[in-house]
């Protein structure tokens, strides 16, 4: 009241900003995001740099291409390739670098070099979709299929079948994916002739109509079928000796003697106690891998010719399509951090001691 | 289940069976270990009357856990019942506890014996409210309605001293070690059981908690009469709140009596020289003794009385048999050869002292 006001407004706009500051700091979701948004701008800046640093550019790579392919002299496959271009290459990295970052706030991530007129984000949308849903399918089901075996495993650890699943477990999570994957193909596609890999090429059979149908649903499903088939096996052991272990040392906790002691019926015990504990960590680690999900599928889909974001990024990166290059990137980064984000909102969902800390 | 025919188990029982709700006789449990068999109990024998509190005391790998597991037939994969029989009595009915099928088992646990675990800050499954685990404990033995039992749940809650409304709706992690212990409490409660076993119930909690857990107990049981097997390694804690006492060594009970008998006229030198390692507030030190020598490998006994190589009345007999348990004077049972002279020495020692100076040493309320 009797405070002239030229003398108290300096310091509550002080005052106010400190208490901004204090609320960003202290309110964890917020710190988050602030965090994860550096991390994806930090990280972008990199691949930025990175990928304009590696060896060609993609006038050189096109210039190659029509020599080798067209007979074309250097002059001409020179000239034609610069009429294509519609980049300047040769000016400044920092020019490029903001003119990127102009692009990039209004989320315009630019178009392909090889095929002008189509957008990055046109090519994300159309083939983003199949790896998610493949890789997505494939991480479930082996998570799934994992954990019930390592369950198993746990409770039947002195009979002779956990060796053997053990056994069958470490090899499989020890055999690179694309191992995997190329001894799929030539033993069930090659050799044997189990499967029709001519037919399976691709997302789906041409021609035919995305809908809801059987029809659709069951096609998509033969196309993606040994990719899912690779991801399953060669995840699927990890998740195994990881429950096996999680529960063998869940079944040593005292809640579990005291719940027997309370004459719990074993259905309850094995999974609301026992169960849902052990799996507690594995939460966490599903929420990461279904980060690497993009990164994942690079060779899986080269190898089965399959149609999904990862044969893109490999596409791009051989003719150094630079946008194109960058937008995956991106992709890839963002989900790896926002599953980490996931990783730790499913965690406090699953876990009560870790929720407090959420929630202040 | 079966009812077993009738036996001369109760040889030193007094009163009807029927007040016997409990008895152990010539139970043998071994542990399998790579060294070999580690006999954890040899041949324990002790009856629990009604309503009274039994404290099974001795050093730490003498078998008390190992009998109390035995008991709810909780024990680890790696342990072996090799004989003996646990009896439990209700409603004129007999059963051979370790002969029950497992859903009768399933029945038995907690419903008829509770068991409160020394570790309760692991007791409770960290990702479950203690509502749900109190509700999982009743669905898993009563079709009882829902509302009944929060409504039990927070009279024991209460009971118990904590803050019901609270207390149900929290995770376990949310309670301090003394406030899971007592809702661990609670919920042995939960059934109304016969016998509650409690394992070492304060070991793990401060001398202030552990004073307000006493007090609690001993409420409970007058409030609502149930048996009790309170297994202790402190001598204090057994006098303050047993009616008799039972004294393990090497896996056996070497003496049984009314806590009064024990304190003031223990007949075997190994329960003389546990009270004699109990420290006083007014004692001083140089009434402190401890016994000479470690607690035997279970492994690789000694031949005789276990307790021979470390005991001062050892004579040639000991090393060669093991005495039985046998009545020494009316309800106090013994297994000693020379417990008279135990007895002796114990009393020519006793006049030597100030009668007041026993009183501070053995407060009885």
């Amino acid at each position: 009241m009797g405070v002239p006001s030229a003398l108290r407004s300096p310091k509550s706009a002080s005052v106010g900003t400190a208490r901004l500051i204090r609320r960003i700091v202290s309110n964890y979701l917020l710190r988050r995001l602030l965090k994860a948004l550096f991390t994806v701008f930090f990280v972008t800046t990199l691949i930025f740099f990175l990928i304009r640093l590696m060896p060609s550019n993609p006038i050189e790579v096109y210039i190659n291409e029509l020599i080798v392919q067209y007979g074309f002299s250097y002059e001409d496959a020179r000239n034609q390739a610069a009429s294509l271009f519609a980049i300047d290459l040769d000016a400044p990295m920092a020019v490029q670098y903001l003119d990127f970052l102009r692009h990039l706030s209004r989320g315009d991530l630019g178009n392909s070099l090889r095929s002008p007129g189509t957008t990055v984000l046109s090519v994300i949308a159309k083939f983003l979709p199949w790896t998610l849903f493949s890789v997505g399918t494939g991480l479930l089901l082996s998570f799934t299929l994992g954990v019930s075996l390592g369950m198993l495993m746990a409770y039947k650890r002195e009979s002779s079948l956990e060796p053997v699943l053990a056994g069958i477990g470490s090899f499989l999570s020890s055999v690179p994916n694309y191992i995997i994957g190329i001894l799929l193909l030539v033993f069930l596609g090659v050799r044997w002739e189990l499967v029709p890999i001519g037919q399976m090429r691709g997302s789906m059979t041409p021609g035919i109509k995305p809908s809801l149908t059987l029809e659709f649903i069951s096609d998509i499903f033969f196309h993606a079928a040994l990719p899912i088939a690779t991801y399953v096996l060669t995840t699927v052991g990890g998740w195994m000796l990881t429950m096996k272990s999680s529960t063998i040392s869940t079944l040593g906790e005292d809640y579990v003697t005291v719940a027997r002691a309370r004459g719990l019926p074993e259905t309850r015990i094995t999974t609301a106690y026992v169960g849902r504990n052990a799996a507690l960590p594995l939460f966490t680690q599903l929420a990461i891998s279904i980060g690497f999900i993009v990164g994942g599928s690079i060779l899986i889909e080269q190898i089965f010719v399959y149609q999904g974001i990862g044969y893109q990024l490999l596409v791009a990166i051989s003719n150094r399509d630079y946008p194109v290059m960058q937008g995956i990137f991106l992709i890839i980064t963002a989900s790896v951090i926002a599953s980490n984000f996931l990783a730790d909102f499913l965690y406090s969902r699953l876990d009560p001691r870790v929720r407090i800390v959420g929630r202040e | 289940m079966n009812r077993r025919s009738a036996q001369p188990i109760l040889t030193w029982t007094e009163g009807p069976e029927a007040d016997v709700p409990l008895s152990v006789r010539d139970l043998w449990v071994e542990y399998r270990a790579p060294r070999g068999a580690v006999k954890a109990v040899r041949g324990a024998s002790f009856d629990l009357y009604k309503g009274e509190t039994l404290s099974l005391t001795g050093e730490s790998g003498s078998g008390k856990t190992t009998l109390a597991l035995s008991l709810i037939r909780l024990l680890p994969r790696s342990a072996n019942v090799r004989k003996g029989q646990i009896i439990y009595r209700r409603d004129g009915q007999e059963y051979d506890v370790l002969s029950l099928d497992a859903g009768d088992l399933r029945q038995f646990r907690w419903k008829e014996c509770a068991m409160v675990f020394q570790s309760a800050l692991n007791a409770f499954n960290p990702v479950l409210k203690i509502w749900d685990q109190m509700y999982d404990t009743v669905k898993a033995h009563d079709h009882s309605e829902r509302e009944e039992v929060r409504r039990r749940a927070l009279d024991l809650l209460r009971l118990v001293q904590l803050e019901p409304e609270r207390v149900i709706n929290a995770y376990p992690h949310e309670l301090s070690g003394g406030m899971r212990q007592r809702v661990l409490l609670a919920m042995s409660l939960l059934l109304n059981p016969q016998v509650i076993i409690l394992d070492e119930p304060t070991t793990a909690l401060d001398i202030l908690t552990q004073r307000t857990i006493i007090d609690l107990l001993r409420k409970l049981k007058e409030e609502l009469g149930f048996s009790m097997v309170f297994i202790s390694h402190d001598l204090s804690l057994a006098a303050e709140l047993a009616d008799r006492v039972a004294t393990m060594y090497a896996g056996r009970v070497v003496e049984v009596g009314n806590v009064y008998e024990i304190f003031y006229r223990p007949k075997h030198p190994y329960t003389l020289g546990l009270i004699k390692a109990v420290p006083t507030v007014t004692g001083g030190f140089q009434e402190l003794a401890s016994i000479s020598g470690s607690p035997p490998d279970l492994i690789n006994l000694p031949t005789g009385c276990k307790f021979h190589p470390r005991c001062l009345y050892a004579m040639e007999r000991c090393r060669e048999e093991e005495p039985e348990l046998i009545p020494a004077t009316k309800g106090h049972l013994v297994a000693c050869f020379c417990w008279e002279q135990v007895q002796a020495d114990w009393d020519r020692e006793w006049q030597q002292r100030e009668p007041e100076a026993m009183e501070v040493a053995w407060p009885r309320s």
